[in-house]
């Protein structure tokens, strides 16, 4: 079974009941996708599949035939993610940073799909991603913040 | 012991594993990958056979026939039902608040009919609009009434070689339509209580009157004898039926845990659509 993973063919054969949060983190060492709940309740655990956001803790390995996975590793290496990663920081929305790269990822498929969201839109995207340091208000500064400075960028 | 798990790449794949090993298909995984996890790093362990079929491009598809019938494919996520302007309102309003953002895009339609929880929140408003589920097994296809499909709180009438394939919903128009979910909070908030309801006017009768109650019974509950006593009436005949019609669809509900809250919140919840209705506002969506 393949897929890609950051722009890279990866060849899966292991168990396919295997979670793609345990692959990415355990056997990839993508250690930038955190487990919170291992529910799908918390969010922190996002990718993209397909540039749409997914909670990796409910995916199992044997469902991505052919899909195109990106992590927070993966993203950090685009002018997208540059610009995400330099407005979270300057916006100070990250505290102890545990949710920060699945709120980063939540931001990436909102822009995706909404280059020029209002508040309401962001508030919406990170509606599935929690923060145990409350920080929302920095985190959706942040991320209007690189709407705004990324104009072009999606 | 470890049950078997197979990865099917098209529907007749599926239906084979399926009838040879018994094999509980898995599509979006957002039901079973939680009830069957074992914990941080660790697979998940599943009681019986597993077949994945995620990989099935052929069952996500939504069309409309010339009739007007709705095929929504079982594969479909909410997230591409909410904004298919082929699917009715009330389907994609529920559609739009399943979940989260992620879970819009990994959930399935089939999947939250298979789960066949009472807390769903597809299978409500679907009932009401007397969507047929299309169940194909390697004999062929047959298609029920989503309604007569749920037996009760996690029981279908799903037979051990056929998989869910597609649900369609017939032609349906309303003067007046409404959906309301309650939960706690904005995102991933089980229902507390849903109700869809529409109304259409012919000739200053009402010509039709539905409605479907989300979370209070074991499955998703209609009463086609209390929707039949709003049908004919014209506006001063409708408001006059209407605590009698209000005590009728209450006398159907069967909530398991904080019935009078349900009980009162369903109440109220119809006499404002209904009364709403009633006003002839412009905006066909009452809120």
């Amino acid at each position: 079974m393949e897929f890609t993973l950051n722009s890279k063919t990866v060849r899966y054969e292991g168990n396919p009941l295997t979670r793609l949060v345990d692959f990415l983190r355990e056997d990839m060492n993508l250690t930038g996708t955190k487990e919170g709940c291992g529910e799908g309740e918390c969010g922190a655990c996002s990718v993209l599949r397909n540039g749409k956001l997914v909670t990796s803790c409910l995916i199992p390995m044997g469902a991505l035939a052919g899909d195109d996975i990106v992590t927070i590793e993966g993203l950090r290496e685009t002018e997208q993610g540059k610009c995400l990663i330099s407005a979270f920081a300057d916006a100070g929305a990250v505290q102890c940073g545990f949710c920060i790269p699945a709120m980063v990822m939540a931001a990436q498929a909102l822009l995706l799909a909404d280059s020029d969201p209002d508040e309401e839109a962001v508030r919406l995207a990170i509606s599935g991603n929690i923060c145990r340091c409350t920080g929302y208000d920095l985190i959706v500064d942040a991320i209007l913040l690189a709407a705004k400075r990324g104009k072009g960028l999606w | 012991m470890v049950e078997r798990c197979y990865v099917a790449a098209s529907l007749d794949e599926a239906l084979k594993i399926r009838k040879e090993t018994g094999a509980h298909v898995l599509a979006g995984g957002t039901d079973l990958m939680v009830q069957f996890r074992q914990g941080t790093g660790i697979s998940p362990v599943f009681p019986f056979p597993v077949v994945i079929i995620s990989s099935v491009r052929e069952l996500d598809d939504i069309t409309a026939g010339d009739d007007g019938t709705v095929t929504i494919g079982a594969l479909a996520v909410p997230a591409r039902i909410a904004e298919s302007q082929l699917v009715p309102y009330p389907v994609r309003a529920a559609a739009a608040r399943m979940g989260a953002p992620a879970l819009r895009n990994s959930a399935t339609i089939g999947g939250n009919i298979g789960n066949a929880s009472p807390k769903g929140d597809l299978p409500q408003p679907l009932i009401m609009l007397d969507a047929r589920v299309v169940l194909t097994s390697l004999d062929g296809e047959r298609e029920m009434l989503l309604d007569d499909f749920i037996l009760g709180s996690k029981k279908t009438a799903l037979r051990d070689d056929e998989i869910i394939s597609a649900v369609r919903i017939p032609p349906v128009s309303w003067s007046y339509v409404f959906y309301r979910k309650i939960g706690t909070r904005r995102a991933n908030a089980i229902s507390k209580l849903s109700l869809s309801a529409l109304m259409r006017f012919e000739d200053g009768r009402i010509a039709d009157f539905r409605a479907a109650s989300g979370a209070s019974g074991p499955k998703v509950i209609r009463s086609r004898e209390a929707e039949n006593m709003l049908k004919g009436l014209d506006d001063a005949e409708a408001r006059a039926e209407l605590p009698a019609f209000l005590d009728a669809w209450n006398e159907a509900l069967s909530p398991h845990a904080m019935p009078q809250y349900r009980r009162n919140t369903t109440r109220r919840m119809l006499e404002h659509f209904i009364t709403s209705a009633l006003e002839h506002p412009q905006s066909e969506i009452i809120v």
